[in-house]
């Protein structure tokens, strides 16, 4: 973003990162199994992530440059696990 | 004022600096992601690391995410303050920012005191291993944007003659608050 472009509501961003944080420190303590619990932590972190990175980063107002920049590393690291997962969960079950 | 350079190839209206700044945290990106990519993949092959990190002060860690998330706010704040030309409110908002990263840091040596003292180091596992390895690497992270908050804080702060450089300098202090958003429920609420 540079200079003269609006900015976001950066109060009501940190208020939603504030009631985000509250909710996935509560979904750790979810009854039951864990799978729900992991679930709503991570979706909750994810949301944060996007939240800051699209609005305290400004990355809603760049071009897609910038985009690139940000999502082949990201790329490069699903590569990365799907291609070591196979072998460290599998090789976990078969012992 | 941003910086009126003109690079060929480059969309205009961008500053070649804030590419400069995104392609290295492009490079952090494949840092801490090959980090948390390979912690994720060692965790659902092995068993036991739910018990060792119920062993973490997670309150602690959430005041933690707290003054990280707010010190984004301030940071940001900064921004806003720099290109308003008032570098009385710059000087305030990153001296806050400066302050979050000192208290985040504070923290994390009280947590890391009460480990070590209740006998879990790196060697004790590989769990405390990795969380040693991310926690420190982040740690050090949370150093160097201290010391780039420092170093915009000590121009922009006094005189605003480039508030894009507040921009590139809070482009940093926020990669560094999204891994810690990323590394609070990989260690602590998982």
């Amino acid at each position: 973003m540079t200079t003269g472009k609006p900015h976001p509501n950066y109060t009501a961003i940190w208020l939603w990162l504030m009631g985000l944080m509250g909710l996935g420190v509560a979904a750790s303590f979810l009854p039951g199994g864990r799978t729900l619990a992991v679930v709503v932590v991570f979706a909750v972190a994810c949301v944060k992530a996007v939240l800051v990175a699209a609005n305290f980063m400004h990355l809603r107002f760049e071009p897609a440059l910038i985009y690139a920049l940000v999502l082949i590393p990201l790329l490069f690291l699903v590569v990365l696990a799907a291609a070591l997962l196979p072998d460290f969960v599998w090789h976990s079950v078969s012992r | 004022m941003i910086a009126h350079v003109e690079i060929p190839g480059l969309p205009a209206g961008i500053a070649p600096g804030k590419v400069a700044v995104w392609w290295f945290l492009a490079s952090e990106i494949m840092v801490f992601g090959g980090l948390i990519a390979t912690y994720i993949v060692f965790r659902l092959g092995g068993s036991g690391w739910a018990e060792a990190s119920h062993h973490l002060n997670v309150t602690l860690a959430t005041v933690n995410t707290l003054v990280l998330l707010t010190s984004s706010y301030t940071v940001v704040q900064a921004f806003v303050a720099a290109e308003r030309r008032d570098a009385r409110a710059v000087r305030g908002h990153l001296a806050l920012t400066i302050l979050g990263g000192f208290i985040f840091l504070g923290l994390k040596a009280v947590e890391y005191t009460t480990e070590i003292r209740a006998g879990f180091t790196p060697g004790t596992g590989i769990f405390w291993s990795f969380y040693y390895m991310m926690t420190g690497l982040h740690a050090l992270h949370v150093i160097g944007g201290i010391v780039v908050n420092g170093a915009v804080l000590a121009t922009e702060g006094v005189s605003v003659r480039h508030p894009h450089r507040v921009e590139l300098a809070g482009l940093y202090w926020h990669f560094v608050d999204v891994v810690w958003i990323f590394l609070f429920p990989l260690l602590y609420l998982a």
